[in-house]
């Protein structure tokens, strides 16, 4: 119930929010809802499974790339390509995770964080393909450019996303990951496939990845190694981070306030990435649970007095 | 046949510095299970405090090099006992935090020094014939001498000492080490500084002849944890061998194939190690 | 007509220069319920590990219900009915009662059934350890013997035709040893499931079980039925050696 009467408002704000929003904050949202996209996949691994990966801005990276070269080369329209980009982006999911997951998490982690450096130094220097630094122009999904067109498109991906992520999560799945999360030998021991458990859940978070890679691109129309950068990886981890990984809400609430903040940063200079940072070493260390978790326990010492 | 020789010497240059990095790390990953991702900024750090050191403050480089190693090394104590310490058993989290860490640095980096390339003095110059076929540069070889020297260092250092073999009795098996009342809160934290030292000592080595970036940490990290993984997690020896498998193949095919695609035969060994022999040339199996 | 259960032949298993477990021969027929005792460091833990899959002997084989299960893992093992619980529980911290044991029976892999009919058969093997008015507590608030009892209820949720036990009589008091053994009398004979179980509690393991199988250093030093255990020189002079040590 409880649920029903905070989403409902939520929903219609969302909805007649851009008809009151300038184009620049209009710009300012696609891009929270992008980062929602992002993070809350990341923490179906991460928070969900326990499992870091370093490589899910790389995996936008291959969403973009994949869907607008094939547009830019022989011409497929990004409402094709962007898929042709999820499977392959998931099915570098699913061979890193097999490689990696079975020597565990350490291992994922290393290997990934690999993998993006070298698809960055592949882009940065197959400059005859991929136009380097440089960028490389893209069309977008319409004819017709409108931000508010894009808005909506991402809204309702962002949805079906989160509907999809919501239903995992409470699914016999979901709790198969937690409980690797909470105790692997103890998983295993109840008859759990915990290998097979943290590579669907990579899997399907590295899709999830390339898709949203491949609506970012083709909403910026021009595409950088910026995409796949570490620095791009490190937003996504400290947007779950500092929301609350491991929660539902926490990774969005996150996407928002940082991709807003960095707005207002922004004003100053570049030193958005420096105080995120700090802020995520700090909640890290101090409030694991992120935000999420320091409204929920304010909440029970109100109702407890 | 000479040139192929020089590149071959340049290999395992590179390669005992990289095996003094990659035990950097191995050292941390063996004791406490947390890989070190702000690894590549130590390193990059010592560099930059012994350019510094020298070139600001007019020091030595024979006492800026040591100096700037000894504030990484406490550095590295910081980190373990402020950031790395109340993480201790949950891996994700140490994962994180070094993570973060290492983006936090490099910004700082680029804050504090500046985006360009920075190169401490030599220590030496002028170069020496090596056996009639070409010239090698004397602060290359006097690098490779420290480096060895190093080598030496942390190999007495493990096998002979105290802290040498508690380290090894936590490597095997914790619970059996806390039985032998091994303090394992002071290991841990003298072998994240050690880890730390290392990282800052193959950056002082290597700082007078490849400049240092902020923006180079993460291939230098990247290295340091390929090397790891192909020697076999936690071990020595296996991190000298890797070291200098992948420092000469690195210059070999930096010279003949392609040098934009340095790191990338990195990866290539890094995807190899996995699907042939994940637990490395000498790591125990499971 | 009894069958062999769990076979055992020549296993064993070294952590370094350590040998855990030497050459180990062992029968377990099925129905039966077997203590599996000896000194701190014995090998008896090692042996459930090597049972249960979470590492693979270093020689010898081991066989259930008469497949070869040596090479399987943990998983594959669970599923063909060895359930087991641990010496220090493991319940699944940041999970409630009823979740914990789900899991369990999803690592059934059977198909056909709705999450809310697994419920529900949660909830039966709850009643069955008395933690049903607890189903919605995280399992890290409930206290050590109410974790006891979920860990058990865990394991009997697998629906195991073999149950290892690993000290699950540890820390209670003499009235929870009683209810402890009481369930354990049930599991036997109102389930069927053979038990293999390891203890301390003298009193109790030499009460409960038909035959005892006696490790020191990793050999199996004597096995047979309690009252032949209890006067045995070799049997007692292990358990000397440890309080003199």
């Amino acid at each position: 119930m409880m649920k029903t009467w905070i989403s409902l408002p939520l929903i219609f704000l969302l909805i007649f929010l851009p008809f009151f929003l300038s184009q620049y904050w209009l710009h300012v949202m696609i891009i929270s809802l992008f980062y929602v996209m992002m993070a809350s996949s990341w923490n179906l691994i991460a928070g969900y499974t326990g499992q870091i990966s370093f490589a899910h801005a790389a995996f936008a990276g291959v969403g973009a790339y994949v869907s607008g070269m094939l547009a830019v080369n022989i011409g497929i329209p990004p409402w094709l390509g962007i898929f042709v980009g999820t499977f392959v982006a998931s099915l570098l999911g699913v061979g890193l995770g097999y490689l990696c997951i079975r020597m565990g998490g350490i291992y994922l982690s290393l290997t990934t964080l690999g993998f993006s450096e070298i698809l960055r130094i592949i882009i940065t220097n197959e400059d005859r393909w991929t136009r380097g630094t440089m960028g490389l122009q893209i069309p977008g999904f319409f004819t017709e450019y409108s931000k508010m067109s894009y808005y909506f498109l991402f809204l309702i991906v962002s949805a079906v996303f989160l509907f999809i992520l919501y239903r995992l999560i409470h699914s016999e799945m979901g709790l198969s990951f937690r409980a690797v999360l909470n105790d692997e030998l103890a998983a295993a021991s109840s008859g759990i496939d915990t290998i097979r458990v943290r590579i669907l859940a990579f899997t399907i978070s590295s899709a999830m990845a390339g898709m949203a890679g491949g609506l970012y691109g083709h909403y910026l129309m021009l595409i950088t190694p910026d995409i796949p950068s570490l620095g791009q990886m490190f937003l996504v981890l400290a947007m779950a981070v500092i929301g609350g990984m491991g929660s539902f809400i926490g990774p969005i609430l996150g996407a928002f306030v940082l991709e807003v903040l960095s707005e207002y940063i922004r004003i100053y200079g570049e030193y958005h990435v420096l105080l995120f940072g700090l802020v995520a070493l700090g909640v890290a260390r101090f409030a694991p649970e992120g935000m999420v978790g320091v409204i929920k326990k304010r909440w029970k010492v109100k109702e407890s007095p | 046949m000479a040139e192929f020789l020089m590149y071959f010497t340049n290999g395992l240059v590179i390669g005992v510095i990289n095996a003094i990095s990659a035990i950097g790390v191995s050292l941390i990953v063996g004791i406490m299970r947390v890989i070190n991702f702000a690894h590549g900024e130590l390193y990059i750090f010592a560099g930059y405090f012994s350019y510094h050191l020298s070139l600001t403050f007019g020091l030595s480089p024979i006492l800026a090099m040591p100096l700037s190693v000894f504030f990484i090394f406490l550095i590295g104590i910081l980190m373990e006992r402020l950031l790395i310490r109340p993480t201790y058993g949950d891996e994700m989290y140490s994962l994180i935090i070094t993570f973060v860490l290492s983006i936090v640095l490099q910004n700082s980096a680029l804050l504090i020094f500046g985006p360009y390339p920075n190169k401490p003095p030599a220590l030496i110059s002028g170069s020496t014939q090596i056996f009639g076929l070409f010239h090698y540069g004397n602060q290359r070889l006097l690098s490779f001498g420290i480096s060895i020297g190093i080598l030496l260092f942390v190999f007495y250092l493990i096998k002979k000492t105290w802290f040498g073999k508690s380290v090894r009795a936590i490597s095997q098996d914790r619970e059996m080490a806390s039985l032998m009342g091994i303090d394992h809160w002071r290991i841990n934290m003298i072998s994240f500084g050690l880890g730390a030292a290392l990282a800052g000592s193959a950056g002082v080595i290597i700082a007078p002849i490849f400049p240092v970036t902020p923006t180079g940490s993460s291939a230098i990290s990247l290295t340091a944890f390929v090397v790891v993984v192909l020697g076999g997690m936690g071990s020595l020896k296996g991190c000298v061998v890797g070291g200098l498998i992948l420092g000469i193949l690195e210059n070999l095919g930096a010279a003949y194939v392609s040098t934009m695609y340095r790191h990338i035969f990195a990866f290539i060994i890094l995807i190899l190690v996995l699907v042939f022999r994940p637990w490395g040339l000498f790591g125990q199996k499971t | 007509m009894s069958r062999r259960i769990l076979e055992g032949k020549g296993v064993a298993k070294s952590f370094g220069g350590l040998m855990a477990l030497r050459q180990i021969d062992f029968v377990l027929e099925e129905g039966e319920i077997v203590g599996l005792i000896g000194p701190n460091g014995a090998g008896k833990t090692t042996l459930f590990n090597v049972v249960s899959g979470v590492y693979p002997p270093d020689r010898g084989e081991l066989f259930f219900d008469g497949r070869l299960i040596s090479s399987l893992k943990p998983y594959q093992i669970c599923r063909l009915g060895i359930g087991r619980t641990f010496q220090i529980v493991r319940p699944f911290l940041k999970m409630t009662c009823l979740e914990n044991i789900l899991i369990s029976l999803i690592g059934r892999g059977e198909r056909g059934k709705t999450l809310e009919e697994k419920k529900k058969e949660a909830r039966e093997f709850l009643e069955f350890v008395g933690l049903r008015n607890r189903e919605n507590s995280l399992a890290k608030d409930l206290t050590l013997i109410e974790k006891k009892r979920l860990e058990v209820a865990r394991a009997l949720a697998t629906k195991p035709k073999l149950l290892l036990l690993d000290e699950v009589l540890a820390g209670l008091n003499p009235s929870e040893i009683l209810q402890a053994l009481e369930l354990i009398h049930v599991i036997r004979t109102q389930m069927k499931i053979t038990i293999f179980w390891i203890e301390h509690v003298m009193g109790a393991i030499m009460k409960a079980s038909d035959r005892i199988i006696v490790l020191d250093q990793g050999e199996k030093i004597k096995e047979g039925k309690p009252e032949e255990i209890v006067s045995d020189p070799r049997v007692i002079e292990a358990y000397l050696g440890e309080s003199n040590a």
